[in-house]
């Protein structure tokens, strides 16, 4: 019997394994997988924002003015149109660059084209006038007078999770709001519950998020802290971080199994963390990290009615770098990182500005 | 499967002229009805006919624990030939370890009273355990052409009544909505179907009988599913899976 189920395993065994498999299907896929500037160049990494067809680089005044030249790896098999190898020029008043770059897959059936955008902090200050929504997921996001995008959050995270027929600005943790302390808009953070598809690996709750970066969806699934990525290339040495906010805890506080916890009530993160090198920090060590050179963080997150002022010096650990990057994270939970906190806290911020000495 | 259609017409109607003539030879054959006790094990897989490209490798399959057991009744019509009918309880299962590359899917989650659907393609590793359990009646002809040897050929009918479809993926990535959607890296997530197998399977069979005993006979029987085990509103995986199993046993004359 046993002999039997043996030979009769290894029959099926060589006839699936063997010629049975067809020859690889030619990929589908037109992605760019690599932007590479000279390092000599750049204030930062680039980014190649996946979702959005975009690659944000990060540059030094010279390589802005005088174009760069990139080495472009795209997907195995893919072809990318024009062949760069020419200098890519960026207009001198929005960023943009001149050229933009179509990579058709190998199997000819799927194209996709990324537009290059120049990322440069002019002022360190933000009233959140500014939204656009972004297309096809509809959640919101504050852009600077140059529509540059500087601020991320965790809707991308969401969007992933998110059934299609609920893709509305309204289900998304970050949002834009009238009610301001100066101007028309503020942004609103907001601890919103998980979905059935969130719930498949392990959250129950995603806390409203805002801050300086980018979000890398490669990890949005299975490593969410690794997908927020915190931090913008930053000249000079900063004094404070200064703002307004306001915030009013959720009902219930629950725990990452979706518990409530009685007696413990949640309370908001703001903090500012200065750091050296040009590979951005994520949530998994923005505060814990070796490379950190200074951080601002408030004290007291508890509940605040009205619009309160907030004035956090930056406190230094370590020496200043030539090649530095400042980053500003907020948080509607401050356990939000491990999905810990009560659905409904609400945390509004505006006017937020860096003084440097 | 056309071809089977051709073979299984031709032999039933060779059964007929053959029942025919031997009641023209020997008229002193009277018909009579067999008893017989089946049981065995099912070895086999859950397959698509012919693998699509997007399976890159298969890197292990092995038959789980999928125990048969059954009745058969039958009649010998004539010298030769016959019919029978049976009812079994039928375990089929198997496992299997593999490869797949831009291998779409749409996965539906169920979360109280809210579902969410997530649609992509995926690239990376697989291994899936399928163990669905049937209340089969197979129906066959039956040609004896001596003491010894008994074939059957026909087809078989069977209901579900407990389904297992269910494994996991890991080291590979998700393009969220189709090959252009952004890459979202996938180390490790379980998946269960076993909801969504449809209740009713129907296939062909055919078997050899040697009789190694004054009652006794081992056999082996090939059932041969036509019916997707998912139906076509189930997209969970881009290409249709058949059962395809081969029983080995016994069967006990009573």
């Amino acid at each position: 019997m046993i002999r039997r189920t043996l030979c009769f395993g290894a029959l099926l065994a060589t006839l699936f394994s063997s010629s049975c498999i067809k020859d690889a299907p030619l990929n589908p896929e037109a992605d760019i997988d690599s932007f590479i500037v000279a390092k000599s160049q750049l204030t930062s990494d680039p980014f190649i924002d996946q979702v959005n067809s975009k690659i944000l680089l990060y540059l030094k005044q010279s390589a802005y003015e005088n174009g760069v030249v990139p080495r472009i790896v795209p997907v195995p098999g893919a072809k990318v149109t024009p062949d760069p190898g020419d200098t890519l020029k960026f207009d001198q008043s929005t960023g943009l660059g001149l050229t933009a770059y179509t990579v058709t897959s190998q199997d000819g059936r799927y194209h996709k084209t990324y537009t290059v955008q120049v990322v440069n902090i002019g002022v360190w200050a933000w009233d959140f006038e500014h939204w656009v929504e972004q297309s096809p997921n509809r959640y919101m996001y504050p852009i600077e007078a140059d529509s540059s995008s500087i601020w991320s959050s965790g809707n991308p995270g969401i969007a992933i999770a998110l059934p299609s027929n609920q893709k509305v600005p309204g289900s998304y943790p970050l949002r834009d709001t009238t009610d301001a302390y100066h101007g028309s808009h503020a942004a609103v953070l907001e601890t919103r519950g998980g979905t059935p598809l969130s719930s498949l690996v392990g959250i129950r709750l995603f806390a409203g998020s805002l801050f300086l970066g980018v979000f890398d969806s490669r990890f949005g699934l299975t490593n969410p802290l690794a997908a927020t990525q915190f931090g913008q290339p930053y000249i000079g040495k900063p004094k404070s971080f200064t703002g307004y906010y306001k915030y009013t805890p959720g009902a219930v506080f629950q725990d990452k199994s979706g518990k409530p916890v009685a007696g413990a009530t949640d309370s908001c993160s703001i903090y500012a963390v200065l750091y050296s090198g040009t590979t951005r920090l994520d949530a998994t060590n923005i505060q814990t990290s070796d490379r950190i050179v200074a951080m601002a963080k408030l004290p007291d997150g508890g509940a605040k009615a009205n619009y309160t002022r907030f004035n956090l010096p930056f406190v230094y650990y370590r020496p200043a770098t030539s090649q530095m990057m400042l980053a500003i994270v907020m948080s509607s939970s401050y356990m939000g990182d491990q999905y810990q906190g009560a659905i409904g806290s609400r945390l509004t911020v505006d006017s937020l500005q860096i003084i440097h000495e | 499967m056309r071809n089977i259609l051709t073979a299984l017409t031709a032999i039933i109607i060779a059964s007929s002229a053959g029942q025919v003539m031997a009641q023209e030879k020997s008229s002193s054959f009277k018909p009579f009805l067999e008893h017989r006790i089946v049981a065995g094990f099912n070895f086999g897989a859950t397959t698509p006919m012919g693998f699509p490209n997007t399976i890159r490798s298969i890197d292990g399959y092995w038959p789980e624990f999928s125990p048969a057991l059954g009745y058969e009744l039958s009649l010998r019509a004539s010298q030769k030939w016959g019919a029978a009918i049976g009812v079994k309880m039928d375990f089929k299962g198997m496992g299997t370890k593999d490869k797949v590359q831009y291998f779409h899917t749409i996965i539906t989650v169920q979360d109280g009273s809210s579902t969410g659907t997530f649609e992509g393609t995926f690239t990376g590793r697989n291994k899936t355990i399928a163990r669905n359990a049937y209340l089969s009646f197979p129906v066959s002809a039956v040609f004896t052409p001596n003491d010894n040897w008994r074939f059957s050929l026909g087809g078989y009918m069977a209901w579900k009544f407990s389904a297992n479809f269910h494994g996991d993926v890991s080291d590979g990535y998700i393009r969220n909505g189709g090959p252009t959607g952004e890459k979202v890296i996938v180390d490790h997530a379980t998946f269960d179907f076993g909801n969504e197998v449809r209740n009713f399977d129907i296939g062909f069979q055919g078997g050899a009988e040697r009789r190694v005993g004054k009652k006794l006979s081992v056999l082996g029987n090939l059932a041969w599913g036509v019916r997707p085990i998912f139906p076509d509103s189930f997209k969970g995986l881009d290409f249709p899976l058949y059962n395809v199993f081969l029983m080995l046993g016994v069967s006990y004359k009573i």
